[in-house]
């Protein structure tokens, strides 16, 4: 007996270390996750506003046509697939049959033609996107078909946005111009409730369709193993914190990177480095006053030495990278083009060009808000840089609905703060728009952006890409500082595919205990 | 009496015109649109042009102020622009968890700094005294923020005995409630605590010097009965007046503790439409709080009549 009893002893913890890891990994499903955001949506219609922190709540709820897979790539979500003819002017998509949606009615042509139709009258991308479109119609009930003006390599990068949301005709009808008054996607999860202040609550939709193929990256099956999701306004970034460390919290966004070092250390956390952020940036005012003048835009750019700028901005060496390439290296539009003129500590040039430009000192307005910590500080590390080179700059700090507003007015600023997120196309970038504030006009440029949008072949869209990233330094067309990660922390027990990817999401997450 | 009241109770009306006039000019005055908050951060000129047509804030100023008053004549304090409910609704949802707040870091600051001012005065001059006006110094200069975190960190965090933020209402279960309100109460009280100790001691210094009080000790009347049963009743109408004001100024919402630890009240409510510029939450609440406080400056009023009988109103 005693002989068998040390035999199994023996063998049993061999037994286990041969299995593989990912059985003990084993999804588990149930429970509800507690997720401490940074504040409130403006709103929860996804075509009504460009608000991230809408996305990253409501995606949940909500699918598009396409999404994105691994390598940043559109997938089919709720597309069966499409085929491309005429030249590229005619897309012909195939839906997937028996979605439902959370009302238990079932996804037809007429829904994607509605919920498109106003994507691409209210939003900023769908508005974009909707200049190249002729026409949207329901060939039959699960195919549409998009007819273009010209050929596209920008028309399925746009539906894969986090914002071309598919919601019933019925809710599309019922909102008018307004926003929509009941939140119905098809997502794997649905809405309950939302309290402000409170919680936003979704809970698992029993009769999701689950696309067959394994996940990859937003693409693929997705599976709500939890139960309920509940997303918890918590302004205060200590509480975040604190909510997570005690287990109050699951999940805490968007924390400051200065804690990185502090919360590694904490056994029950997993601080999450979410690399694929967005670039803080300095805009100019191209359309009235100092910064009209490009000498003196080049001498802003000769100036600035992006080092202390980044490091004061975000406090940790793992949240931040000095690269002025408008994409990131991890896309396949990054570019090296004209990166000698990102962070260039020249003085002297900058010296030089001001005496060029004729500046005699009146003050470079620069609107910049504390509400964003690295927008603030990124102004407040630039002006000696250039006050040093003979700049005069006067920073305005406002809150950030004032400076949102005074954005668009050209009369009061010369230069604003912000940031803008890392995108999956190049031609809908707003960092190269023209109509954007700042109004970064430039005709080459903008020739060659309606060029990239009509361009379909990666090859040929890379080669614009770097024509006009290096006009975008040329021209001195904004500054970028650098790409800036972003700190979120989980528990240990919150495990899924969001760790390694980008934009937040819980479907197939799930708490192991 | 009653004409007092009736006359106290109209006097709120023109207080309101005045307020809700003041409110309105003020907020629109402020740079910044809620057009543009929700649209977001990369929304269009046009698309921000178009959400403001649509809110009606392209009307002229003096259309939408003379609209405002239309619908205050008929009790409606509009909607929340960005919770797309009545403004009235809106409150209402938020105003148990600020009154509880209020109530019971007005309990803690009662219990704490009355009976502290009052043995302080006991014992003027003593170490006792001397350690009573020390800590409530120390009390006046902690802001309550901090008082909050430290707390946060100490109780919640490294002790795990109270939960670090969040509100439990009273009908999930009283202890629950109690927990969830304990830390945020006594960062309010304990800081309110420090002002009412000061002014307590004070007043009853000012009543100790009084002829009557000697007259109570030549008769031979314990020292506890001179102290707590004559001169604290003579002494507690300012200290009244101190505990009105600090009421009434949270009952529109002890805005940072609620920040901190995650209430739903007012306050938070207050600064959200703020800062999203949500003109009709703001107009109504800062309206709703004005009312407020005139209710409770009349409660204390009435208090007095209780506790002094010399004291009549015509």
């Amino acid at each position: 007996m005693s002989t068998l009893i040390l035999t199994l002893a023996t063998l049993l913890p061999l037994t286990i270390a041969l299995v593989p890891a990912s059985a003990q990994e084993t999804p588990r499903t149930g429970g509800v996750l507690k997720a401490a955001t940074i504040g409130e949506p403006p709103s929860l219609d996804a075509h009504f506003t460009t608000a991230t922190i809408t996305y990253q709540i409501m995606w949940h709820v909500y699918e598009n046509l396409y999404t994105l897979d691994k390598n940043y790539d559109p997938t089919p979500m709720l597309a069966e697939g499409h085929t491309v003819s005429d030249e590229g002017r005619r897309y012909t998509i195939a839906l997937r049959k028996g979605v439902k949606f959370h009302s238990g009615k079932e996804m037809t042509a007429a829904d994607v033609v509605a919920s498109l139709q106003r994507w691409g009258r209210m939003h900023t991308t769908g508005k974009a996107i909707w200049k190249q479109v002729e026409a949207l119609e329901a060939k039959d009930a699960s195919t549409v078909v998009f007819h273009l003006k010209s050929s596209s390599g920008s028309l399925l990068y746009a539906l894969a946005s986090n914002y071309a949301a598919i919601y019933p005709k019925e809710v599309v009808d019922g909102a008018g111009d307004g926003q929509v008054k009941q939140f119905i996607g098809t997502g794997p999860y649905r809405f309950v409730e939302h309290k402000p202040d409170r919680h936003i609550k979704l809970v698992r939709f029993k009769e999701y369709a689950a696309r067959p193929e394994a996940p990859n990256g937003f693409g693929g099956k997705r599976t709500a193993y939890l139960d309920e999701l509940q997303f918890i306004p918590t302004p205060d970034i200590a509480v975040r914190v604190a909510g997570v460390e005690t287990g109050e919290f699951h999940f805490g966004q968007t924390i400051k990177q200065d804690q990185y070092e502090r919360l590694k250390k904490i056994p029950q956390l997993e601080p999450r480095i979410v690399k694929f952020g967005f670039w803080p940036t300095a805009v100019f005012n191209h359309k009235q006053g100092l910064m009209t003048q490009k000498k003196l835009r080049q001498a802003f750019l000769a100036a600035l030495d992006m080092e202390p700028i980044m490091a004061g901005s975000f406090g940790h060496k793992d949240f931040y990278r000095l690269d002025g390439a408008l994409f990131l290296p991890e896309q396949p539009w990054y570019s090296k083009v004209s990166l000698e003129l990102y962070n260039q500590r020249d003085r002297e040039k900058a010296k030089r060009l001001l005496k060029e430009a004729g500046y005699a000192g009146q003050p470079v307005r620069w609107l910049t808000t504390q509400e964003y910590d690295y927008m603030y500080k990124s102004a407040l590390i630039a002006k000696p840089q250039l006050e040093e080179v003979g700049f005069k700059i006067d920073i305005q700090v406002v809150d950030w609905a004032t400076l949102v507003q005074r954005r668009n007015k050209p009369e009061l600023f010369d230069v604003f703060s912000t940031g803008h997120p890392v995108v999956f196309d190049p031609a809908l970038s707003v960092a190269v728009q023209c109509d954007w504030p700042g109004w970064w006009c430039q005709e080459d440029k903008d020739r060659l952006l309606q060029e990239m949008a009509r361009e379909t072949d990666p090859k040929k869209r890379k080669v614009l890409v770097d024509r006009v990233q290096a006009i975008f330094y040329e021209d001195a067309g904004k500054v970028k500082f650098g790409d800036a990660f972003a700190l979120d922390i989980a528990r240990k027990e919150l495990r899924g595919s969001f760790r390694p990817l980008p934009y937040l999401h819980f479907w197939n997450a799930w708490l192991a205990k | 009496m009653k004409t007092y009241l009736l006359r106290r109770v109209l006097a709120i009306i023109p207080v309101m015109l005045v307020v809700a006039t003041v409110a309105f000019v003020l907020i629109h005055l402020a740079p910044g649109d809620p057009a543009s908050v929700i649209a977001g951060p990369d929304a269009s000129q046009e698309d921000v042009a178009k959400i403001r047509r649509q809110l009606g804030l392209d009307e002229a100023l003096p259309m939408q102020l003379v609209r405002w008053y239309g619908r205050l004549l008929t009790g409606d304090l509009g909607n929340s622009i960005f919770l797309r409910r009545p403004v009235l609704e809106a409150v209402m949802d938020r105003v148990e968890p600020t009154l509880l707040l209020t109530l019971w870091g007005t309990v803690i600051a009662v219990l704490i700094g009355v009976p502290t001012g009052v043995i302080a005065a006991r014992y003027h001059n003593s170490i006792v005294d001397q350690s009573c006006m020390g800590l409530a110094l120390v009390g006046l200069s902690v802001p309550n923020f901090l008082l909050g975190l430290l707390m946060i960190l100490c109780f919640g965090v490294w002790l795990g005995w109270l939960p670090v933020a969040g509100y439990v209402a009273p009908d999930a279960g009283l202890v629950k409630h109690l927990r969830s309100i304990l830390m945020p109460s006594l960062a309010l009280g304990l800081v309110q605590s420090a002002f009412i100790a000061r002014i307590t001691r004070s007043s009853m210094l000012d009543v100790l010097r009084e002829q009557f009080i000697l007259a109570g000790r030549a008769k031979g009347l314990a020292e506890p009965s001179v102290i707590y049963k004559h001169a604290f009743k003579n002494a507690v109408i300012p200290v009244l007046t101190v505990i009105g004001i600090n009421v009434a100024l949270l009952i529109g919402g002890a805005v940072v503790i609620e920040t901190v630890f995650n209430i739903p009240g007012v306050g938070r409510l207050i600064v959200s439409a703020v800062l999203r510029r949500d003109y009709p939450v703001v107009q109504g609440v800062v309206l709703l709080i004005a009312v407020a406080y005139t209710l409770v400056n009349l409660a204390v009023d009435m208090a007095y009549l209780v506790i002094d009988p010399r004291i009549r109103y015509r």
